[in-house]
């Protein structure tokens, strides 16, 4: 075969590719959307409290159930997660000691979902007595996202000059005055585009919450050790049981409303990192 | 100066947070599989015998429904994935290739229930009319898979693609190669190792994942080569049983947790293998 007729073949087949993946997305925002828009934007049902056994129960506490955990995680895993960033790229020199740590968070990294869940259980429930509860699925999730969220949070610092900081330093001031008045203000548009990926993830977690934030709840969680019921987890355990007889209506409309609310991280995290950005070209 | 040696301690310790948890969480899981080792014993855990009911413990099936299906999803998804990163970063137009790298970002966010939901209410119906069976099993399980390991194969591989240096291609094209013998000859193999850890890493990502899977393969316990017949898998017969589980059964659920545990070590132990020896 001549090589023209070689290239356009794969030029095609790379289209057919391309579009085929397209079509995936297409296809389950698609189809979520036309299954549970309508279920998503009804008051009883985004705010409505949730039924047992019977028909036309609302995910209220559920969404909010979402929420508090992604907060709470994020309060948790922001600073860990940036500071051990800050560590690797601004304090230590590359060594055994940065190769070990690396080591660590890639194998961090792929441990499964369903074994930092039952990890979490067994810390939390088994031995230190817990009951399911928020802040046990929120210190569960803050260390599933520390390899993610390390990663693009140091990708953000060493994307900053060198120059900055010799500049900062040759002025007198010290690595953590550098640091926290120099380096952190420049990598923060990037750091907060980088907790996209986290956020989705903790929005999305099921396994983690079935074992440790727990999967049913009929009033609104207020303390991080009160029980809550994340929607993911929900609907998982919706379907699952398949007791109220609507189930199916409360599959489609909570994956919905999981949907928009990743839109919303998404829009959400990008306007602020460039509020951010706007700031600080002002000089602020 | 004495603050910034605390902060930098305190910093330290962040990051060494990493290695405390990696080793609590083998701590942890061992300790509570031990039982299991001592009183079933190796070579009955992992025989083909799975009874919790009549004390018999075998994995083998929820072991080989695993590997099938993370088989199956790597089969489908990882041409499917590194196509996807090719076109996006050599075929496309820019306009389109933005389209697809934010898509292929919503895709890696959509919620893994959501994704067997849809799996459960149009994927094995769709299957069971046109095999006769339940539809269940490990097609429905790879199908549902190749979908999530999509957005890590192709992010991977196209920054894989990105980071190789222009005058590969340039001296390419010069030479008179169409793109596709460039693509053929000398990008895919100068990326060859980037492009091997990502469907590693795409591996990893369907050897855990586990509530789509859960809700498409059939949770039964029946140790079978049938793609369509329903079966287990390790992570949906931990998230099925855990819940209830006491005694042998429960260390015999954590001995299987070992055993993912124990995979997903293997695949980035040759990562490491696969990066070094391109260093060499």
């Amino acid at each position: 075969m001549d090589a023209r007729k070689a290239d356009r073949i794969a030029t095609a087949v790379f289209w057919a590719i391309g579009i085929i993946a397209l079509g995936i997305l297409a296809f389950i925002v698609i189809e979520i959307f036309a299954r549970g828009l309508i279920t998503a934007v009804k008051p009883s049902f985004f705010a409505g409290k949730p039924q047992a056994l019977k028909e036309g129960g609302g995910v209220g506490p559920m969404v909010v159930s979402t929420i508090y955990l992604v907060v709470l995680t994020m309060l948790i895993s922001f600073p860990i997660s940036v500071g051990a960033a800050i560590y690797l790229a601004e304090f230590a020199r590359e060594g055994r000691f940065t190769r070990f740590i690396r080591f660590c968070l890639d194998s961090l990294g792929t441990v499964p979902s369903i074994v930092f869940a039952i990890f979490g259980m067994t810390l939390f429930l088994f031995y230190l007595n817990w009951r399911t509860c928020l802040l046990a699925g929120a210190i569960t999730m803050a260390l599933l996202n520390l390899p993610v969220f390390l990663r693009s949070a140091e990708e953000a610092l060493r994307q900053v000059p060198l120059t900055y900081r010799e500049a900062s330093m040759s002025l007198g001031a010290d690595r953590w005055t550098t640091v926290k008045k120099i380096v952190l203000p420049t990598a923060m548009p990037g750091i907060i585009t980088g907790t996209i990926l986290p956020l989705g993830r903790i929005m999305g977690e099921s396994a983690v919450v079935i074992f440790t934030v727990g999967v049913f709840v009929r009033a609104i969680p207020l303390s991080p050790f009160d029980p809550a019921a994340p929607l993911a987890g929900y609907i998982w355990y919706v379907q699952s049981e398949a007791v109220v007889p609507d189930y199916r209506t409360i599959v489609n409309g909570g994956a919905a409303i999981l949907l928009i609310l990743l839109f919303l991280i998404n829009f959400g995290t990008r306007r602020l990192s460039a509020y951010y950005s706007k700031k600080k070209s002002l000089g602020g | 100066m004495a603050r910034e040696k605390y902060i930098k301690m305190l910093l330290m310790a962040c990051a060494s947070l990493s290695f405390l948890a990696i080793l609590l969480i083998f701590l942890f899981i061992f300790q509570e599989s031990l039982p299991a080792i001592t009183r079933i014993g190796i070579p009955n855990l992992f025989s083909a015998a799975w009874n919790p009911d009549k004390g018999q413990y075998g994995m083998l099936a929820f072991l080989i429904g695993t590997l099938l299906s993370t088989l199956g999803g790597l089969l489908i998804g990882a041409p499917l994935g590194i196509g996807t990163a090719v076109f996006l970063d050599q075929v496309a137009p820019s306009r389109m290739a933005n389209v697809i790298r934010r898509g292929v970002e919503l895709l890696a966010g959509i919620p893994s229930v959501v994704i067997g939901w849809f799996g459960l209410i149009i994927l094995v119906p769709f299957i069971a009319r046109i095999t006769g069976s339940a539809g269940y099993g490990i097609a429905a399980a790879s199908v549902v898979l190749a979908v999530m390991v999509l957005p890590t194969i192709t992010a991977l591989g196209a920054e894989t693609l990105r980071s190789l240096p222009p005058e590969l291609k340039e001296a390419s094209v010069a030479m008179g190669a169409t793109r596709w013998q460039t693509i053929r000859k000398v990008l895919l193999p100068a990326g060859k190792e980037g492009i091997l850890v990502a469907v590693v890493l795409g591996m990893g990502r369907a050897i855990g994942e586990t509530m789509a899977v859960q809700m498409v393969v059939g949770n039964s316990s029946q140790l079978t080569l049938n793609p369509f017949q329903p079966t287990g898998t390790l992570t949906s017969n931990l998230v099925t049983n855990m819940g209830e589980a006491v005694g042998n059964f429960r260390a015999a659920l954590f001995a299987q947790a070992l055993v993912l545990l124990i995979l997903s070590m293997i695949l980035i132990v040759s990562i490491r293998f696969i990066t070094r020896k391109k260093e060499a």
